[in-house]
């Protein structure tokens, strides 16, 4: 059977300010989802909260609108529990590299299945508009109203620093660009990180909207960058915050299993469904 | 050079050569290896503790030693075990850099100053801003936050204040934390704060307990929202179990103050802060979302506090070196020992610091018990009900842990009926039934009035359920 993006859009409609990038980052995943073609009942989204947490809802997935921070551990226990399942999780900033930060390198270094998309932008909405991991140091906000002193995470080079195999960044304002990231991390096989810059009408930088990304955004591919090579990804990745750089900086040309195949693989060795009573009782014994 | 090269690299010693080993108390840490290689039991587990270094070296018994050198190989440090000739030379082995503490002076504390405030206008303000502005009269000046809905506008505050009073406000990047950012700085014997709200709460329950073990002070402002899990961010009352018998693990207990109005926001958040400091333990201030966002009158108090330097802090110069604080006790009798003083200190405080506030209870036959916003509605609800001839009076308890039993007990034994009326689900109500049963008292005809998920109970809800009590005849005859 066929599907269309209409099949993965919910009844619930979205109730993000109007100009969000949200929108955007919905529209491409409708697209995307589409395009590989999976029944929404096999597919599981599970978010963190913040605005971008909202996600889930506005699909006719599986979603799970879960705890501030630990999508990814949810979300790895959904994978590990169901691999059949697509699993993809979302977040914004705060949720993926403030206080979920700590899961993000163990993601990557399990390497389950999962496909990871960060709404980035840059500040804390939902709670009106303090300083997110990823604003810029200087920038003002109700908390940092002399501006920030410290330098903001870059998500691309923290990816790719502990390991990522397939670390992306996209903007709403080229949703073609952006639905196409998606299904190329949808369809790697591990753990993928996409990055997109979706900038808050509300609280963010009157010069970070959708309009300035259209003027700035470059692609990598027409910068002649191979995917494959990881240390010229990080050399781009290091420009975070002073170019918007779109595309796949580094996808693994050799990914190797990820963590549920690995899992199946021990199982498959160690299982033994003829196993006696003697025999599990032996496994427990001290030798 | 060639004929050299193919000479045996390793000479085998002569037993004569061989040298027996000595202990290097700075470096050996006990693991032991060395007693499970020696072949003649020469080597035992230490028992006393190296002043220098904290470590239980092994003890070395020379009469049967045959200088295997077994104990050398199985040795991981570099310089646990040495020859006994290197000793004799001395100056080869590097040493660990003892800080002789010897000449420091103990620390002597310098006391809290206060300061005069000249007389104002009543501020208008919301209750986490009379917070926030209670902290900073109260002499804190380290904030370390998480934004919540619906405390993080005293956090805001805070970030436009502290740095025009030489403090200083940190976004931290989760309440895990912030938590552990007010352990550091209370233990640096620093006024800090935090805010945050349920689920914030639930996170900080690890550092807080931490905190008690440690005996570090600091104030938590909690403002309880709708639970659990993420509920909702209007008002609860779900924390006060979490607060007053679940502070993360161990025998913790810190006093919880519960705020009915903005007013009490400011007088309750200083009052945290004395508390912390005088009996050296966090202190939770609970409040809930309602009175948190309620924007209401605030006098401020005619005098500040210039906060000082307790003796007990590591603050980190030479005065204060010989101070240890920790929540760690290895040995069983120790820690055991150590939670003997802290129960002591939690009775003190429960002889001392229970607070309540009674309106209209010396006649009372019929008792409301409620804190927070409740309470408000409720002292409307007692209002009403005088005037309709019910001899209703409010309880309304100020520190929920310890609960004030001793102000609880004449007017219990006077009131014939308690309508417990809170947003929870009987939190409020086993607190005051564990207090009335560790009393001895006789446990009254208790009712409840209670709502939940954010919702709180109406001045309407508590007047006929309260009427249903009181005259459940008459209420049944027109019913």
């Amino acid at each position: 059977m066929m599907y269309t993006p209409q099949d993965y859009k919910s009844e619930l409609k979205p109730i993000w300010c109007p100009g969000c990038g949200d929108y955007g980052v919905v529209q491409a995943i409708y697209r995307a989802l589409a395009r590989v073609g999976r029944p929404p009942h096999e597919i599981a989204f599970v978010s963190g909260i913040g605005c971008s947490s909202r996600i889930p809802g506005y699909t006719t997935t599986y979603g799970f609108n879960s705890v501030h921070g630990r999508a990814l551990p949810i979300a790895q226990g959904i994978k590990i529990a169901r691999p059949e399942l697509l699993v993809l999780v979302a977040g914004g900033d705060g949720d993926g590299f403030s206080i979920g930060g700590g899961h993000v390198a163990h993601a990557i270094r399990r390497n389950v299945d999962l496909t990871y998309i960060v709404m980035d932008n840059q500040i804390y909405g939902l709670t009106k508009g303090q300083l997110s991991p990823t604003s810029p140091r200087g920038l003002h906000t109700v908390s940092s109203p002399e501006g920030s002193l410290e330098d903001p995470v870059n998500p691309l080079l923290y990816v790719l620093g502990y390991g990522g195999r397939f670390v992306a960044q996209g903007t709403p304002a080229d949703l073609t660009g952006l639905t196409q990231l998606i299904d190329d991390g949808l369809r790697y096989p591990g753990f993928a990180f996409i990055n997109v810059q979706s900038p808050c009408v509300t609280y963010g930088s009157p010069d970070a909207q959708l309009k300035a990304h259209k003027a700035s955004m470059k692609s990598l591919a027409s910068l002649g960058h191979d995917e494959g090579d990881r240390l010229r990804a990080m050399e781009l990745a290091a420009e975070y915050g002073r170019s918007l750089h779109t595309g796949i900086f580094y996808r693994d040309p050799d990914p190797p299993p990820a963590y549920e195949a690995l899992v199946a693989d021990r199982r498959r060795a160690m299982f033994d469904p003829g196993a006696t009573r003697a025999r599990v009782l032996e496994t427990f014994a001290f030798r | 050079m060639v004929a050299n090269a193919l000479q045996p690299i390793v000479r085998m010693a002569a037993t004569a050569d061989r040298t027996k080993p000595i202990v290097v108390p700075d470096y050996c840490k006990g693991c032991g290896r060395c007693i499970d290689a020696c072949e003649h039991h020469c080597i035992e587990p230490g028992r006393d503790i190296d002043p220098a270094t904290g470590l239980v070296p092994v003890r070395i018994h020379l009469e049967h030693c045959t200088a295997c050198g077994l104990c050398f190989d199985a040795c991981p440090e570099p310089y646990g075990l040495r020859p006994a000739f290197f000793d004799a030379e001395g100056s080869e082995r590097p040493r660990v850099a003892r800080h002789d503490l010897a000449g420091t002076p103990t620390p002597e504390p310098i006391p809290d100053a206060v300061a005069a405030l000249p007389p104002g206008q009543p501020l208008v303000i919301k209750g986490v801003y009379a917070s926030a502005v209670g902290a900073i009269l109260a002499g804190c000046r380290h904030f370390f936050g998480y934004p919540i809905t619906p405390s993080t506008e005293g956090a805001e505050l805070m970030a436009r204040l502290l740095p025009h009073l030489d403090g200083q406000f940190v976004q931290a990047v989760s309440e895990v934390a912030a938590i552990n950012m007010m352990y550091g700085a209370g233990a640096a014997g620093v006024r800090a704060t935090t805010f945050t709200s349920s689920p914030g709460f639930s996170l900080m329950l690890e550092g807080l307990s931490y905190m008690v073990g440690a005996t570090v002070p600091g104030v938590v402002v909690n403002v309880m929202r709708g639970g659990p899990g993420l509920g909702n961010i209007a008002p609860g009352q779900s924390d006060i179990k979490l607060a007053c018998r679940g502070l993360g693990h161990g025998d913790t207990h810190a006093i919880v103050l519960a705020p009915s109005t903005p007013q009490e926001m400011l007088d309750l958040t200083m009052l945290a802060f004395d508390l912390s400091f005088k009996y050296r333990n966090p202190v939770i201030v609970l409040a809930d979302g309602y009175v948190a966002q309620m924007t209401g009158r605030v006098t401020l108090p005619r005098t500040m506090v210039r906060p000082g330097v307790p003796a007990w802090a590591v603050a980190g110069d030479e005065a204060h070196r010989r101070n240890l604080i920790t929540s760690i006790y290895l040995s069983e009798t120790e820690l055991e020992a150590r939670n003997e003083r802290l129960f002591a200190k939690y009775a003190r405080i429960t002889d001392a610091e229970p607070r309540a506030d009674l309106f209209q209870c010396d006649d009372a036959e019929l008792l409301i018990v409620a804190c927070n916003t409740p309470a408000r509605m409720a002292k409307g609800a007692v209002r009403t009900l005088r005037a309709q001839g019910v001899k209703a009076g409010l309880f309304r308890p100020l520190t929920l842990w310890p609960f004030p039993i001793c102000a609880l007990a004449p007017v219990l034994s006077r009131a014939r009926r308690v309508v417990v009326v809170e947003a929870s689900d009987g939190q409020l109500e086993d607190e005051m039934r564990l207090a009335i049963s560790r009393a001895d008292l006789a446990t009254p005809s208790i009712t409840s009035v209670n709502r939940y998920g954010g919702v709180l109970p109406s001045h309407d809800e508590i007047v006929s359920r309260v009427i249903g009590v009181a005259r459940p005849h008459a209420l049944g005859a027109t019913a």
